[in-house]
C-alpha cells in the first residue's frame, strides 16, 4: 500500500433537501488525501455530481457552516445544507 | 426548552407548559400549513431537519433569548414529516413578567428560527411538489 493510500481519509456526508433528492442518497462517503478542505471536497462533489452546480448549498462540519479553507479529518461530520425554509 | 418532533404539536400543553407564578403573560407565536402559495393551492408540506444540528440550533437561539431579555420560560417545538393544511408546523411560546419582553422575544425566537435552523420544506401544489426558496446558513 503506497503512502498516498495510507493518507486517504474515508469521510461521511450527509445530504438534505434537494441535494438529497438530486443524488438520491441521504449520505455519501467519499475518500479524500489527507489535508482536505472543505472548498476541495465542494469541487470533488460538484466533479461528481454535476447536477448541483446550479444549486445553492453550504458545507457545515460538525453542525457549523464552514468556509473552504476548513480543513476535514475523518472524524468529522460533513453535511451539505440547501438555503432553510423552515417556520 | 426546545423540540424537533415527528408528532402534532399540542397547543394546550406549551401553553401549561409556559405557566409561571411569576409571569403577568405570555406571548404564543403559532406557524402552520397555508393553503396557497403564489402558483396555487397547497394540499400538504413535507417538512425535514438535520435533527442533530437543528437542536442545537434551537438550543443557542433559547440561550441567547434568555440573555437579551427578562423571561420566564421560552418553549420552541418544530414539527418534521407530512402536514396537512392548517396543521401547527411550529410553536414559540414566551412568557415573561411584562407583554413588551415576551412580545419581543417570542419575535425573535421565531425569526431566528427560520433563517439558522437547518430545516427544508416542500410544498405539494396544484403545479407540482417544490422545495420553498430559502435563506442560506450563515456562519
Amino acid at each position: 500500500m503506497g503512502k498516498e493510500e495510507l493518507d486517504l481519509l474515508s469521510v461521511k456526508v450527509k445530504l438534505f433537501a434537494y441535494t438529497r433528492e438530486l443524488i438520491g442518497k441521504d449520505e455519501i462517503r467519499l475518500k479524500l488525501a489527507g489535508q482536505t478542505t472543505v472548498g476541495d471536497l465542494r469541487k470533488m462533489i460538484l466533479e461528481m455530481y454535476p447536477a448541483l452546480s446550479t444549486k445553492t448549498f453550504v458545507i457545515a462540519v460538525n453542525h457549523k457552516v464552514a468556509d473552504d479553507s476548513t480543513k476535514i479529518s475523518d472524524v468529522d461530520e460533513v453535511a451539505i445544507l440547501p438555503p432553510v425554509s423552515g417556520g | 426548552m426546545i423540540t424537533i418532533t415527528r408528532d402534532p404539536i399540542d397547543l394546550c400543553n406549551i401553553m401549561v407548559a409556559a405557566k409561571d407564578r411569576s409571569a403577568g403573560g405570555a406571548v404564543l407565536f403559532i406557524g402552520s400549513v397555508r393553503d396557497h402559495n403564489e402558483k396555487g393551492v397547497v394540499s400538504e408540506i413535507h417538512y425535514e431537519a438535520y435533527k442533530e444540528m437543528a437542536e442545537e440550533k434551537m438550543a443557542e437561539i433559547e440561550k441567547e433569548v434568555k440573555e437579551r431579555w427578562r423571561i420566564k420560560k421560552f418553549i420552541a417545538i418544530h414539527r418534521i414529516g407530512n402536514l396537512k393544511v392548517g396543521e401547527p408546523s411550529v410553536a414559540v411560546i414566551v412568557s415573561a413578567e411584562h407583554r413588551q419582553e415576551a412580545f419581543e422575544a417570542c419575535k425573535y425566537g421565531i425569526d431566528q428560527i427560520k433563517t439558522r435552523v437547518p430545516i427544508w420544506k416542500k410544498e405539494v401544489s396544484e403545479s407540482g411538489v417544490t422545495w420553498v426558496k430559502g435563506v442560506s446558513l450563515k456562519k
